[in-house]
């Protein structure tokens, strides 16, 4: 009977011996091996992303010849205008920038409060307060304030001050919710989304709507209070230099803040080991709300820059880019700095998909898979590091460490 | 003599850096009740999660019934008959006391598509009556009382075969009425041929519950006894144990004024009943104060809410005379406060900081290492690194991480940060605990020459020999409350051993007068 059983042991073992010690190494990777284990697994997305776009020609009928060894699409070619024709054109550069610039605002929002180990599922809605905030204020204002440059100066830095500080509050709200009230943070800022959007539609549907509009959107802000490319290599685009300066300023303040900074060190102490923050004179439930101000501070100034940038006016039906935030922040492991290569790589995806939906014969549905098993396989080392401070699938020391703790009662 | 119905033999668990158990022996016989008693982290829930499947020894082996056992899993453990209770159950609220107990493993009809929720039902009741439990079955587990939670524990046990019972600290959780509940359910389980196995540190109820016990200190089996025969002196030396007595030289210092002052206080603990109850006491400058007693007795409470991490339910704490009671942990700490948590890895350190930023810990908001709010690195770092030369804490690297070291490193860390800014009141609770004896004395002669500059120093341990030497006075707590505050020079451990017990001073001093004690 023994034997018996020894064979039942091992046979019942769910994980093999290979795959656990692959899944630790994930998990305890150096800076170094997560860079390289995230470039690994983009260029298996590819590998792999090729396979389908080549399956997928084989079934659907061409018109003309095929292009691709009897496929109708060719992966090659698929890829080049995902990621290569991006960067090829000012205007193109342009869009991918725009796209990238305004992640990285939402993208910081959410990392900021991954870090403070609050789930920040709200930034849509930060923004969404403080884009239309932003909006109001410049129309507001810029009757009373000088036109021409003088005016870009008052009423952007007033636009930017304004949409912070309506995200930051709107944001407060769950985050005092969560301190003062017990209410978890991930279900108040999924409603609260909800609550910004209709919001949002209602103030411009009922007092602030365009007369001269079939849309429901404000008036549009003047010319001189929005921000322009500057450069002429840009020339025409929705973007702004301005804005990526002010959003690469804010990732390298956000970095420093976070290392540097005493109120850094409590934020990262309390998403790590609240317990020990406790223990290091950390007022828990104050920072809980400061770092979601913080958070809906930074998506409150996305929201004006979308304004002052892309759309001039608010317009309702601004896009997830609070949701896409959030998939940036976890490919970024929750670091600021690594937020500029991960809304990077979100831009150009967005730039190649709109190539791609211009030149080649790919249908959009497709397109959206590839650019999903891209994020999936480059967030999924990510993913699990974060999973594993939850969980018990850390590596071993974890084990000893919760076992220290055996006698709590 | 009835046979054994667990037997595990020279048991060795070894886990990086640590060792919980060591050569553990442990026999139980069948269809008797045997406690496990042992301070907190003696070792006492990994040898049970060894012989629950979770952990496998790294020597030695585990038998049932005569028979060699290795399981892969608790799930070989349950079809081998060993079913565990843990101190936190593991029901699903919102469903019914049947539908937990049969979860996993229901009974089926329609060919397995369906659960049979009649034939679920009678296993239920009939289990419940066999053994004369006290269960509803149809009532939400979230309706139902604790006590009646851990029954639907045990019969989710007994519902998957178990022979053998494993309760993870069952009284933690319970009320004293339903403790005796418990003890009751203990007697019918056992009539039946059931053998049980419990955890717990409380001395009373070991000898209350229990036929035989054994006592686990650091990893080791220091002793199992008859729970008929037994005293209670004899298993608190047993728990706190007998080290080599240390020479401290301690000089007498001068009593200054009360640096710590608490009066009338009451806390409550995380489960609302009263831990810390009305109490008063001062710790002078230059003055070592000791509170003995046996773990769980709200020496824990006591020590958090002086220190600002727990809400105080009445009464008052005071720091050189000024009242802190409604100031928070940072303003405590900036008045001078140094603490010396008991549970290092989950409040003393951060473990994925390296030392440097675990240096910070507390003194971040300290003008010295972060002038307006903006950390000064190289002061901190110095720091730590002063730290680690000054304790000896090894590796000699501030930018190890304090996971990669051992135990007895990281409280050096911890008791080097906390000493060296010269505080004016030190708690230190369970300073020595998991250190080695080269180190513990290292530690004691450090709290010395505090006490020896006048600090006040709070000494919470449930080591006797530690609070006996380093002590100017002793209190012992029992209950939340102290049985009595002694000269820890005039009173022997077995004096001190029963108060712990909770005896009464009048019967200790009785027992003095009565000559000498066995």
């Amino acid at each position: 009977m023994s034997a018996d059983d020894a064979e039942d042991a091992s046979g019942s073992r769910s994980i093999p011996e290979w795959s656990e010690s692959a899944a630790s190494r994930i998990i305890t990777a150096s800076a170094k091996e997560r860079i390289f284990i995230s470039f690994a697994a983009f260029v298996a997305s590819i590998l792999v992303g090729s396979v389908l776009v080549y399956l997928s020609g084989l079934v659907v009928a061409c018109e003309g010849t095929s292009l691709f060894f009897g496929s109708c699409y060719d992966p090659f070619q698929v890829y080049y205008y995902l990621f290569v024709d991006p960067f090829i054109g000012g205007f193109n550069v342009a869009l991918v920038m725009k796209e990238a610039v305004l992640l990285l605002f939402t993208g910081l929002s959410v990392a900021v409060a991954f870090r403070a180990g609050l789930f920040n599922i709200g930034s849509q809605g930060q923004l969404v307060v403080g884009g239309l905030a932003s909006a109001l204020a410049v129309l507001f204002t810029a009757p009373l304030a000088p036109g021409g440059v003088a005016g870009t100066l008052v009423l952007v830095p007033l636009a930017l001050v304004v949409g912070a500080t309506f995200g930051g509050v709107f944001a407060a709200i769950p985050g005092a919710l969560k301190a003062y009230a017990d209410a978890n943070e991930v279900i108040t800022t999924i409603m609260l989304n909800f609550v910004a959007a209709n919001l949002a539609f209602f103030l411009v549907g009922t007092y602030f709507q365009d007369p001269n509009s079939g849309s429901v959107e404000t008036r549009s802000i003047p010319a001189y209070s929005q921000l322009e490319p500057i450069l002429p290599f840009f020339e025409g685009a929705p973007f702004s230099v301005v804005a990526l300066v002010l959003g690469l300023g804010l990732v390298g303040g956000l970095y420093y803040l976070l290392a540097n900074t005493a109120f850094g060190y409590d934020l990262r102490t309390s998403g790590v080991q609240p317990a020990a923050a406790d223990y290091g004179g950390v007022a828990a439930k104050r920072l809980v709300v400061s770092s979601m101000t913080l958070s809906g501070a930074l998506a409150g100034i996305g929201g004006a820059v979308y304004v002052l940038m892309v759309m001039g006016r608010y317009r309702t039906g601004v896009p997830a880019l609070g949701f896409d935030g959030i998939t940036v922040s976890i490919l970024a492991g929750n670091n600021p700095l690594g937020v500029v290569p991960s809304a990077l790589l979100f831009g150009v995806m967005k730039a190649g998909s709109l190539s791609i939906d211009f030149s080649l014969g790919v249908p959009k549905q497709l397109v959206g898979v590839l650019r999903g098993l891209v994020i999936l396989f480059v967030a999924m080392p990510e993913f699990f590091r974060m999973l594993a401070r939850y969980t018990s699938f850390g590596p071993d020391e974890r084990t000893v460490a919760a076992d220290g703790g055996d006698g709590d009662a | 003599m009835s046979s054994l119905a667990v037997h595990l033999d020279g048991i060795t668990k070894r886990f990086p850096g640590v060792v919980a158990n060591d050569d553990v022996d442990l026999r139980v016989e069948e269809g008797s009740v045997h406690a496990l008693l042992g301070e907190n982290g003696a070792g006492k829930t990994t040898l049970m999660n060894v012989l629950y499947g979770l952990y496998q020894p790294t020597e030695g082996t585990v038998r049932l019934n005569d028979e060699v056992m290795d399981f892969g899993s608790p799930r070989d453990a349950i079809d081998a008959g060993v079913g565990m209770i843990h101190q936190h159950f593991m029901l699903v609220d919102p469903m019914t006391v049947t539908e937990n107990v049969v979860l996993g493993n229901e009974p089926r009809k329609w060919g397995g598509l369906a659960v049979d929720r009649a034939a679920s039902r009678r296993a239920v009741v009939d289990l419940a009556e066999t053994f004369g439990f006290d269960v509803e079955p149809d009532a939400a587990i979230e309706d139902v009382s604790v006590g009646e939670q851990q029954r639907v524990e045990i019969l989710k046990a007994l519902y998957r075969g178990a022979d053998v019972l494993i309760l993870d600290e069952p009284t933690a959780v319970l009320t004293p009425q339903e403790v005796e509940e418990l003890f009751g359910v203990f007697e019918e389980l056992t009539a039946q041929g059931k053998t049980i196995i419990f955890i717990s540190h409380k001395l009373d109820e070991a000898m209350r519950a229990a036929d035989d016990i054994t006592v686990l200190r650091d990893g080791v089996n220091v002793g199992t006894v008859d729970a008929d025969t037994t005293s209670r002196e004899e298993l608190a030396e047993l728990m706190v144990g007998r080290e080599v007595l240390l020479s401290t030289d301690k000089e007498p210092v001068e009593r200054g004024d009360p640096g710590l002052s608490v009066s009338n206080l009451t806390v409550r603990d995380d489960r609302d009943v009263v831990a810390v109850d009305d109490l008063s006491f001062d710790v002078h400058e230059g003055e070592v104060f000791g509170i003995a007693g046996v773990d769980g007795n709200g020496q824990s409470e006591l020590v958090e809410a002086i220190t600002g991490l727990h809400a105080t339910e009445a009464g008052s704490v005071g720091i050189e005379g000024e009242d802190v009671t409604d100031e928070s942990r940072r303003k405590r700490i900036a008045r001078g406060m140094a603490y010396i948590p008991e549970d290092r890895q989950d409040r003393g350190l951060v473990m994925d900081y390296d030392l440097v930023e675990n240096g910070l810990l507390g003194k971040q908001h300290d003008p010295a290492f972060a002038p307006n709010g903006r950390i000064d690195w190289e002061e901190t770092y110095e720091h730590t690194a002063d730290v680690i030369r000054e304790y000896d804490v090894r590796p000699a690297d501030p930018s190890a991480s304090a996971r990669s070291l051992s135990g007895g490193n990281q409280q050096k860390f911890i008791v080097g940060r906390e000493f060296s800014q010269d505080p004016d009141v030190v708690v230190a609770s369970h300073p020595t605990r998991g250190v080695d004896i080269g180190s513990v004395e290292f530690i004691h002669d450090r709290i010395l020459d505090l006490r020896a500059r006048g600090k006040a120093v709070l000494l919470v341990s449930s080591k006797l020999d530690e609070v006996q030497s380093l002590s100017d006075r002793l209190a012992v707590i029992h209950d939340g409350e102290f049985v009595d505050v002694v000269d820890p020079a005039a009173t022997t451990e077995e004096e001190l051993g029963l108060l712990m017990g909770g005896e009464r001073p009048d019967d200790v001093a009785t027992l003095r007068a009565g000559g000498d004690v066995a």
